[in-house]
């Protein structure tokens, strides 16, 4: 017969469980604000790897270019297709533009883009920051005295930073341009009609608030990408639990601080 | 003195790893630290060169420290001649104090000591096993450090390459004079390499000599280790 002990009761063990997830929860909200400090602090210092940020930014606008444009114009094409036909049947085909010109700037292109960034960007920095912690490529770069903030998380996160602005920029454009096509073709509504539109539609105010949301996005990715990969352990399966973290993490993230960013900016 | 090591204690958890050790490493002299696998020979190399916390005792190093990982750890995005230089490159002290040409230069040399020339543009997934160890000596040697530590750096070499890699083990320490550790439990890597050996299991040292010393196999413990055999003080599968 087996023993009995507290130890061996089922209570115990999801107590036991929760309590480690809790642990872990914490652990990592604590390690994303230290590094959050250090990487700033390096980046008024000045101490840049310049070299790696170019790279990393190169990087970065090439890779996420392809899925951002796809992604951002698909879902306004979507949104034209399905408003169109009904806002023209209606009488208000003139106000097509100006609504899809609203919703890209103010929220789709933002949160389309930061989805895409997540899957191609953040899944790919924390794989590799996690490969490197499990073949002990970071044990080496700390050994040789060269610290792996500056020369690993620095360049990544001035790489969300600075790319994702334009990024936005260039989805967002193509997100209108397709949302005129797509409600042209789909109820007749001439282009000229559309992009008179458009231009009501286009505030400064959320222009700028969608630029600085890229910022932000940007700089959380990247962010926890690199300390979910940088607190990787064990083997293969560490740096797909890493990945799969960070991923979690950034989509959360973002939903977060768009949530703040309405009701700051919009409420 | 280079190394000096005194009742060093690591616990991971409950468990303790290391256990009470002391030893000293002389410069230009090499040290062996020989045990099976989980004995606490990698913690040992960890703890000198600070890539974790001592619970207890004291290290005493002199110099720069230099590490040669098991499987290479090269920076695989980056090519044979920029790992070398990665130091020169990014080390707060040494930044900026080179040109490019004296890196280049300093690049060949260290590619030179170690056998090998030519392959500056390549990346460490074209090398085999053998030369990505050899390029991981060039990057470890390349700010002349007063210490190497070595862990397992023949495993999982062939014959010949473990041969190669052993004499440049030898020759690093000519060249540098540093104090050497190289943790090992290859037989032909303790008897072409080491000044003295410190055996240990369970994290204790269970045997301290020459290489002579252990071949005479007159202790439990170093007639189990040269036999490779099952029977003897040292039981596998624990833990
Ligand atoms: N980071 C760690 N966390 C927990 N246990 C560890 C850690 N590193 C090593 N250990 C344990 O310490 C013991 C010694 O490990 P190690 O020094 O790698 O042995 P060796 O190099 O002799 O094979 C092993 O039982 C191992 O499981
Ligand atoms: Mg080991």
């Amino acid at each position: 017969m087996r023993e009995f002990t507290l130890k061996s009761t089922i209570t115990y063990k999801v107590y036991r469980q929760l309590l480690i997830i809790l642990e872990d929860f914490l652990s990592t909200i604590g390690d994303i604000v230290i590094y959050a400090g250090k990487v700033i602090s390096f980046i008024f210092k000045r101490e840049l790897a310049w070299k790696e940020i170019i790279y990393q930014c190169a990087r970065f606008g090439v890779s996420s270019l392809p899925i951002t444009l796809s992604i951002v114009g698909m879902s306004s094409v979507i949104v034209a297709m399905q408003v169109a036909g009904e806002m023209v049947k209606q009488g208000a085909g003139n106000f097509v533009g100006m609504l899809v010109a609203i919703l890209v700037v103010r929220e789709a292109g933002i949160i389309m883009s930061g989805f895409a960034i997540i899957s191609m960007i953040g899944s790919s920095i924390a794989s590799e920051i996690a490969t490197m912690r499990v073949t002990e490529q970071i044990d080496a770069i700390r050994v040789l005295k060269v610290d792996p903030i500056r020369y690993l998380f620095v360049p990544r996160v001035l790489s969300g930073i600075l790319m994702m602005p334009p990024v936005l920029v260039v989805s967002s454009l193509v997100g209108i341009v397709g949302g005129g096509i797509a409600s042209h073709l789909a109820s007749g509504l001439s282009y000229r009609a559309f992009f008179e539109s458009v231009w009501s539609g286009l505030f400064i105010k959320d222009m700028n608030v969608a630029l600085l949301k890229a910022v932000v996005f940007g700089f959380t990715i990247a962010l926890i990408s690199c300390v979910c990969g940088y607190n990787a352990k064990g083997g293969a399966k560490g740096v797909g639990e890493a990945t799969t973290k960070a991923v979690v993490w950034s989509f959360v993230g973002i939903v977060l601080w768009d949530l703040l960013f309405s009701i700051i900016f919009f409420f | 003195m280079s190394i000096e090591v005194k009742n060093l204690i690591k616990r991971f958890d409950e468990k303790t790893v290391i256990d009470n050790i002391s030893f000293k490493v002389d410069s230009g002299e090499i040290l062996a630290i020989v045990g099976f696998s989980g004995s606490g020979k990698s913690t040992v190399l960890k703890l000198i060169c600070g890539l974790i916390e001592k619970d207890g005792g004291e290290i005493t190093t002199s110099g720069d420290i230099a590490m040669v990982f098991q499987y290479s750890a090269l920076i695989d995005s980056l090519n044979v001649a920029d790992n070398i230089s990665f130091a020169l490159r990014e080390r707060k002290d040494l930044r900026k104090k080179y040109t490019e040409a004296q890196i280049r230069q300093i690049v060949r040399e260290k590619l030179a000591l170690v056998g090998l020339s030519g392959v500056e543009n390549k990346f460490p997934s074209e090398l085999s096993g053998g030369m990505q160890k050899r390029v991981s000596f060039a990057r470890a040697i390349v700010t002349s450090p007063n210490i190497i530590l070595y862990d397992e750096p023949t495993a999982g070499l062939d014959p010949v390459s473990s041969t190669l890699i052993e004499d440049y083990i030898v020759r690093l320490k000519e060249e540098t004079h540093a104090a050497s550790i190289v943790v090992t439990h290859q037989m032909s890597t303790i008897m072409r390499t080491a000044d003295k050996i410190i055996m240990l299991y369970n994290g204790k040292v269970v045997f301290t000599g020459t290489p002579q010393d252990l071949m005479r196999q007159d202790t439990p413990y170093t007639k189990q280790f040269v036999t490779a055999s099952l029977d003897g003080p040292m039981k596998m599968l624990q833990g």
